[in-house]
């Protein structure tokens, strides 16, 4: 029996337990919430390093890329140094193969993407590979960083000008408390009014809109026209959450286990401890080859 | 420890830094601040206002400012010239920012733009 854990930095009420066969072994998978405090989670990690097969970090990026380039966050960091013996991760790594993946996936067996589809994505830097497909896919797309996470009403519509930005800003803005850029704790069960009123038309002028659940869901304005919403983490409420304001068609980049479909960082921690190798050596095309034999695929669900 | 005349040279020189950015001015388009900067060493108070996504510099204080940013003279005018980020300062406790979370993560941002790598 292997046990994967992710400790997240998001709401205890989202957590759950769930147990797994993959390929003929058995899983306990454990998501457990800690409100935004960081301090407790710290606490947490090292209360499980080494007694558990590997370590999810739910709720905070450590790493964000744009382009080739890697930024990280200090107080991701921070939470990933405090773990010893464990193997940690953040979902970063598979993030680039299963995300990418997902968009081929919807080109190719299914007619819900085009050249004409304009696409929000709430954050990219956080999804890169993700971004880069949707630009090669030839699709419009509106990268909205600046919007959600800063506030600053600017679409960057390339990937040239995000990488830009992201170099600008992101060496300095990593070193921040990651609750300033990004909704933990209790922020993730409520909306910011002001900014989904403010930012509602880049959502209805977007055919589909992808990304972090958490962002998409805190600035998600009152109603939606048909939207397709690309993410993960979701749970059965969350899937009537997205029906009630209107979307057509959510599809989760992570496999659903008991109604659920996990962060990309649990998702990770498995496939590392089912590798049993350190996941700084593992390469893109391992994942992909891993995926491919657990028959991973997004999960298209009809809302209307 | 800077002069009072080196911060406003130091406002100065971030005045035109702004100006000269195009992007940003769209991008502030929508953020009507009055921030008040003020030293806490020597007496030096400065006033930028954001309007419109134009940005003035004023000597001296401003009833209810949206964001009162303290520091000591040299911080501030290390800032303001661009030598140092805010970031660091901020953490550390030497730059004060008293204003909304969203409202101090714009201020770095506008810094960053004009100063970033």
């Amino acid at each position: 029996m292997k046990r994967v854990v992710s400790v997240s930095l998001g709401s205890s009420k989202r957590d759950h337990q769930v147990q797994v066969e993959l390929l003929g072994e058995q899983f306990i998978i454990s998501r457990l919430g800690m409100d935004g405090d960081i301090e407790r989670a710290l606490a947490k990690l090292e209360e499980l390093d080494g007694q558990v097969d590997a370590i999810g970090l739910g709720g905070i990026d450590v790493y964000v890329y744009a382009g080739k380039t890697r930024y990280a966050f200090k107080d991701g960091l921070r939470l990933m140094e405090a773990v010893k013996k464990t193997p940690v991760v953040d979902g970063s790594g598979l993030k680039n193969t299963l995300e990418r993946e997902t968009v081929k996936y919807l080109l190719r067996e299914t007619n819900y993407l085009s050249p004409a589809t304009k696409v929000l994505m709430v954050s990219a830097v956080d999804r890169f590979g993700m971004a880069e497909a949707f630009i090669e896919a030839g699709c419009d797309v509106t990268f909205g960083d600046l919007i959600f996470a800063a506030g600053i009403p600017y679409p960057i519509k390339t990937l040239e000008e995000l990488e830009e930005m992201a170099g600008k800003l992101l060496p300095e803005m990593t070193k921040l408390p990651f609750h300033m850029l990004y909704p933990t704790g209790k922020k993730q069960d409520s909306r910011d009014e002001e900014k989904a009123n403010k930012f509602a038309h880049y959502y209805h002028d977007a055919d589909v809109i992808a990304g972090d659940f958490h962002f998409i869901k805190r600035y998600i304005p009152d109603a939606l026209n048909g939207q397709m919403i690309i993410t993960n983490t979701t749970t059965s409420a969350d899937i009537e959450f997205f029906k009630e304001k209107g979307a057509a068609r959510l599809v989760t980049t992570t496999p659903v286990f008991e109604g659920r479909s996990f962060g990309t960082n649990v998702i990770e921690g498995v496939l590392v401890a089912l590798m049993g190798k350190p996941w700084e050596e593992i390469t893109a095309d391992e994942y992909l080859e891993l995926i491919k034999k657990l028959d991973f695929k997004p999960q298209v669900i009809e809302l209307v | 420890m800077a002069t009072h005349e080196e911060i406003r040279d130091s406002l100065r020189a971030f005045q035109e830094g702004y100006n000269k950015n195009k992007k940003l001015k769209i991008m502030n388009r929508d953020w009507n601040r009055v921030v008040l900067i003020e030293a806490n060493d020597v007496e030096s108070k400065h006033t930028l206002i954001l309007k419109d996504g134009e940005l003035t510099v004023c000597e001296g204080a401003t009833d209810n400012p949206d964001i009162i940013v303290t520091a000591d003279s040299e911080t501030l005018a290390d800032l303001f010239y661009g030598d140092i980020t805010p970031t660091e300062p901020y953490m550390n406790g030497t730059l004060i920012i008293k204003g909304s979370e969203d409202d101090i993560v714009r201020l770095d941002f506008i810094s960053l733009m004009i100063w970033g790598e």
